[in-house]
């Protein structure tokens, strides 16, 4: 490590030299409180010359790096030095105008939202499996699981799209009973998960149901 | 565990009172409990107490009957404790000149427990800062400063890590190479003192920097740990790491703290009834410190030497 006398104001207070004020500020007290006079844990390290030349070496760095106008002088001579680059050096941006609006907002795309639609119905349409499940009397949950996994959407897809908990999802397809919700709740998530399947909700939800016996 | 290495952490502090054996007895149960065979190693000479605090009152054997050569090696003075894995060589009921070791007998102790095989060797070191003390605290590079938040405690951290530094700096200049060194460093700084390890290595890079890169290397290998011991509520919390801060930064030598160990009335108590701590009061603030700093120990451990556990796996 160099001697504290040879280091620059940003490295005798351990700051980048594009620290903000109170970054400055900051640094400053914490170097004080730890070469100070009552400090313990500098306690009997250093004579009483060094930690006099310390505490100076950091006070000057303070008070030169915390005006902004020395500051901008102190940093030139280091560019001057060959010590610190142009573009490193710290500027003050709360004065230059700053944009306000974001105009590359992203939108949800609606068009995707009708083609996935048609998409899940054709291929609700052109696979037989799915027909033949569908059109059972009671619909167990392995059943439904079966015409997603027919269908190609993830469990996971649903929770996020549905915002239901996917435990409560995998309950449903599991049929069991003692992870379902009240009947009101469960009604309402069968809706929302066979409406994002694209499949007629009323008659699935009552085949689930009374499958389960609980209609 | 037959292939895995001994680690040896030596435990020291500068200042007598400051909770070296009771830290060394405490670890090494905790090691014990986790199922590391782990052997404590009484090196206090003149003062030895480490059999107190992890309940051995009477030890059979002591490390003397190795020195006195009753016994032929030094594993036949190891003791069993009350844990199936804690181990003791005592320093106990010694002869009353063994505080004043030999050169040759000291050199032989400590080329005969880097040979001992256990997973942990922990050494409790004596108060003060003799070349007794300081070659065991360099017998690894792990070696473990305890230190309460008081200036005398601390004032004695920073006299036994100097004592270490220039110890190394004089083992690997040897005796005639350092006294030239510093001369010539007094020479060229009339104001400052030897005390100042930066200027020494700074006039020996100018001198000779082959041997100061062999030196910055055997400095650089150090990897010292501090706990703070015996911290009150009012206490700042953040000595450690401030002291540790100091060492690394104008020193540097690395220097982790691993934690503070809450006061507590009751190690007092403990040691009276010559139990110890952590069996009598499992669930208190102290021995969660406790915990802490060997959790934190043991992941410094494994952090120091990635090499080795890829080996393991």
């Amino acid at each position: 490590m160099k001697p504290l006398r040879q280091q620059n104001h940003y490295e005798a207070l351990e700051v980048h030299p594009d620290a903000l004020p109170l970054e400055i500020r900051r640094a400053y007290k914490k170097a004080f409180e730890l070469y100070q006079q009552d400090s313990f844990a500098s306690y009997s390290f250093f004579s009483e010359e060094e930690r006099k030349e310390i505490l100076s070496c950091i006070e000057q760095a303070y008070l030169t790096l915390i005006n902004p106008e020395s500051r901008a002088a102190y940093d030139r001579s280091l560019i001057a030095l060959g010590l610190l680059e142009e573009g490193k050096r710290y500027r003050d941006k709360t004065h230059e105008p700053i944009t306000i609006y974001d105009l590359k907002k992203t939108r949800v795309d609606s068009r995707s939202r009708v083609k996935r639609s048609d998409e899940l119905k054709s291929r609700a349409a052109q696979n037989p499996a799915i027909h033949d499940i569908l059109t059972q009397d009671a619909l167990a949950g392995s059943d439904l699981q079966e015409v997603r996994m027919n269908l190609q959407v993830s469990l996971e897809e649903i929770a996020e799209k549905t915002n239901i908990r996917i435990d409560i999802l995998r309950a449903i397809e599991k049929g069991n009973l003692d992870g379902l919700p009240p009947l009101v709740y469960l009604k309402g998530f069968l809706k929302s998960y066979v409406r994002y399947l694209e499949l007629d909700e009323n008659i699935i939800v009552n085949a689930y149901l009374k499958n389960i016996g609980r209609h | 565990m037959e292939n895995s290495i001994t680690h040896i952490w030596p435990i020291g502090g500068g200042k007598g009172g400051s909770g070296k054996s009771f830290f060394t007895g405490s670890l090494g149960f905790l090691l014990a409990k986790r199922g590391y065979r782990t052997l404590l190693v009484d090196v206090d000479l003149g003062a030895a107490n480490l059999h107190t605090i992890v309940g051995v009152p009477h030890p059979e054997k002591s490390i003397s009957d190795f020195i006195s050569k009753r016994v032929g090696t030094l594993e036949e003075t190891v003791v069993p404790t009350f844990l199936p894995n804690l181990y003791l060589i005592s320093g106990a009921m010694n002869n009353l000149d063994i505080a004043n070791l030999a050169h040759e007998q000291k050199m032989k102790i400590l080329r005969n427990v880097a040979k001992l095989s256990y997973d942990y060797i922990l050494l409790d070191l004596g108060a003060g800062t003799s070349f007794n003390t300081i070659d065991f605290f360099m017998i690894s590079n792990a070696g473990i400063f305890v230190t309460t938040p008081e200036p005398t405690s601390i004032e004695n951290i920073y006299r036994l890590i100097r004592s270490v530094y220039f110890r190394k700096i004089h083992q690997v200049l040897k005796t005639h190479n350092f006294k030239s060194l510093a001369g010539e460093a007094e020479k060229r700084n009339p104001m400052a003192t030897v005390n100042n390890p930066d200027l020494l290595l700074h006039v020996m890079n100018e001198l000779d920097p082959e041997k100061s890169a062999l030196l910055e290397h055997a400095l650089g290998a150090f990897h010292f740990k501090l706990a703070l011991n015996q911290l009150r509520k009012q206490d700042n919390q953040n000595t450690g790491a401030l002291i540790c801060k100091i060492i690394e930064k104008h020193l540097t030598l690395k220097i982790n703290h691993i934690g503070n160990v809450s006061f507590d009335d009751r190690v007092h108590s403990a040691v009276c009834k010559k139990m110890p701590f952590m069996e009598l009061y499992p669930y208190t603030q102290t021995t969660l410190d406790l915990r802490e700093c060997c959790r934190m120990l043991l992941s410094a451990e494994e952090a120091a030497s990635p090499a080795l556990q890829n080996v393991v796996d």
